[in-house]
């Protein structure tokens, strides 16, 4: 039993890094921005449903109050309605997805405008500084997400017996992967995709064959930050809570340094790679959380876990910096038809 | 402690904040992300100091300035130089700082774990306003933060203007491959920036808790006020640390501040950070290299007209 929900577990954060760490690598692997701020999409899905969706339910189911105890008295209205009938549900869930999309595709764009001509470090500098001033005002506002108390969300699959419910969102999760999966790959395999690597490569040709470096970037951070909300929702939609003071403890750890961790560990630039590296840290991660009071116990010190694991995760960083920059599976060249049909014809 | 006396306080501290970042970046061309944790781990020094043998944090300077300088040099020996050499491009090192901060913040929970369990008080947040003496009226914390300053710049001028290191410093930050030609040890530039770059930080840690609470994530919030100092202040230039540090420090108390009395609602009073964040911005669309990149003969001329 402890087994299946060790699987289980890997499985979830496995499908959670892989939407995540797939939107990264097509703004820092393909496109060469290093979004240090990506935990900001990841939380403007939670704050979408915690904060924009919750409201208009209360509007429509006319719950009175504010926004910390109106919303656990429409989440209870709202899993008694989805218990009688999933199709409310399935249906929130969809617009849950939608809104978030869409906040977090704009949001994006916006979020890489003061920076968007600049060089690698300013963008750095500029993305964690706006991700990490938005999660201290989401934490001191309650206005947003109700500062220190939370949300309560809606459970969208209340109509799951309880006992399956972790196993249907582990397969909604790892569905919703295997589609943006899907989508990245065939995105990245466009002349869109191939313009991205361009600019990674050089901003200065682009420039020069009349390529407008800006407006690409902003494109690829639109498209990075709508498609990691998705992860933001689905995360919100398992712990059915909206907690402003988790991110400020966790966001840029979990949400930006981990993504920029599993690229670098399977290879940046190529969705293979990703989807492995993201596998090989699901599983590390809930094997030493499963360990760990066996590894803290053998210590004999007054220590919690996660800092071990943070320890752990930077080394492991700066290992794969120093030994393996190009990560597990290195990037291919891009193989087009005319391309391969030269390759061909030099072969002959 | 006033508003203005807490908003000078805290600009000085973050101008010796600034004045590392810039340090380092001048001469290794990479943004230290973990410039916050270095800050926190001389608070966390001051406190151990403290606690365990009583020595009050003014005293705790100096030795909070060796062991951060430490942390700095051992942050370039053993992160940074190694990456160097292997050719790694900015990001990498970037993302290297960003690994050292996670790994230090790591360190810092374990150790605030032991150390509360040797003084039996929980150690994750502290401040040491109770501390504060006044002296005809002004907190000491002030005199303090303005000697350590006055000291640092007038340490550093000493040694940027009247030294060989100094010039051969200089020198290596203005042609890198030059100045090696000419004889000058460039490592050795590289890691006396670090050095100093770390003990100031831990010097403004150590200050840090008299002005506001030390929390876990104080290291990942101040690094915000850090950059918009840089920043403003074109991010390789010390004359431009000093202003960008006096500036962003003053405006995020005193601009909170002014809205909160304004709009009557001390709840704003914890934006500052907001405040930060919009001086980058303006800077970024502005001038994106900072005041020191601005050329100001053609600004006064072009404002008186001609």
């Amino acid at each position: 039993m402890e087994v299946w929900s060790l699987i289980l577990n890997i499985l979830l954060w496995f499908g959670l890094y892989v939407i995540v760490s797939l939107s990264l690598n097509v703004e820092y692997g393909y496109c060469g921005i290093p979004n240090f701020g990506k935990a900001l999409s990841v939380i403007i899905g939670a704050v979408v449903v915690g904060g924009i969706v919750t409201r208009i339910l209360m509007a429509i189911m006319g719950v009175q109050g504010d926004l910390v105890s109106g919303s656990s008295v429409v989440s209870g209205k709202i899993n008694a309605v989805v218990q009688s009938d999933p199709v409310y549900g399935i249906a929130l869930f969809v617009l849950c997805l939608v809104l978030a999309v869409i906040i977090g595709t704009i949001v994006g764009a916006l979020f890489i405008l003061p920076s968007a001509r600049l060089r690698e470090d300013y963008l750095a500098i500029t993305l964690l500084a706006i991700a990490e001033t938005f999660t201290m005002v989401c934490y001191y506002n309650p206005v947003i997400v109700g500062s220190y108390y939370g949300v309560s969300v809606p459970d969208v699959f209340a109509f799951v017996p309880s006992s399956m419910r972790y196993p249907f969102i582990v397969g909604v999760v790892l569905s919703l992967a295997l589609l943006v999966y899907i989508l990245l790959n065939r995105i990245v395999n466009t002349p869109y995709g191939r313009l991205l690597k361009a600019v990674r490569e050089n901003e200065d040709v682009m420039k020069a064959y009349g390529r407008n470096v800006m407006t690409v970037r902003i494109k690829t951070m639109a498209l990075g930050s709508g498609i990691a909300s998705i992860a933001g929702v689905l995360l919100t939609f398992y712990t059915l809570r909206v907690q402003p003071d988790s991110f400020l403890n966790y966001g840029r750890t979990f949400w930006t340094f981990f993504p920029f961790l599993i690229i670098l560990l399977g290879g940046a630039g190529n969705n293979r790679g990703v989807v492995l590296g993201s596998f090989i840290f699901a599983t590390l991660w809930e094997l030493v959380d499963f360990y760990k009071s066996n590894i803290v116990s053998a210590l004999h010190l007054p220590v919690e876990a996660v800092w071990l694991e943070y320890i752990l995760f930077g080394v492991l960083m700066l290992l794969i910096l120093f030994y393996k920059p190009e990560g597990l599976i290195k990037e291919k060249p891009i193989m087009t038809e005319p391309i391969k049909r030269k390759a061909k014809k030099l072969k002959s | 402690m006033s508003v203005v006396e807490g908003a000078l306080i805290y600009s000085n501290l973050l101008t010796l904040l600034a004045l590392g970042l810039t340090l380092t970046y001048m001469t290794t061309a990479v943004p230290n992300f973990a410039q916050g944790s270095f800050a926190v781990f001389g608070s966390y020094v001051a406190l151990t100091l403290w606690k365990i043998w009583g020595i009050h944090p003014y005293q705790s300077l100096p030795i909070a300035f060796v062991l951060g300088g430490l942390l700095g040099a051992g942050t370039y020996l053993i992160v940074l130089k190694p990456l160097i050499k292997r050719g790694a491009n900015v990001v990498t090192l970037m993302i290297a700082t960003l690994a050292l901060d996670l790994i230090l913040l790591g360190f810092r929970g374990i150790y605030a774990g032991i150390l509360g369990s040797i003084i039996r008080q929980p150690c994750e947040m502290f401040m040491f306003t109770y501390l504060v003496k006044y002296v005809f009226g002004v907190p000491d914390i002030l005199l303090v933060s303005f000697s350590v300053i006055v000291l640092t710049l007038v340490g550093l001028f000493l040694l940027l203007y009247k030294t060989k290191f100094g010039i051969a410093l200089r020198a290596s930050v203005e042609n890198p491959m030059l100045s090696e030609i000419m004889g000058v040890d460039v490592e050795k530039t590289r890691l006396f920036s670090w050095f100093l770059s770390g003990a100031l930080a831990s010097m403004a840690g150590v200050l840090l808790p008299f002005k506001q609470e030390i929390v876990p994530a104080t290291a990942e919030l101040i690094i915000v006020s850090i950059f918009a100092a840089s920043i403003v202040g074109g991010l390789s230039s010390i004359v431009g640390a000093i202003l960008g540090g006096y500036i962003v420090g003053t405006s995020e108390s005193l601009v909170t501040y002014i809205l909160s009395v304004l709009t009557n609602n001390a709840g704003l009073l914890v934006y500052g950070k907001v405040v930060s964040l919009v001086i980058i911005v303006i800077t970024l669309l502005v001038a994106p290299s900072g005041l020191a990149g601005i050329n100001w003969r053609k600004v006064i001329r072009w404002r008186s007209g001609r």
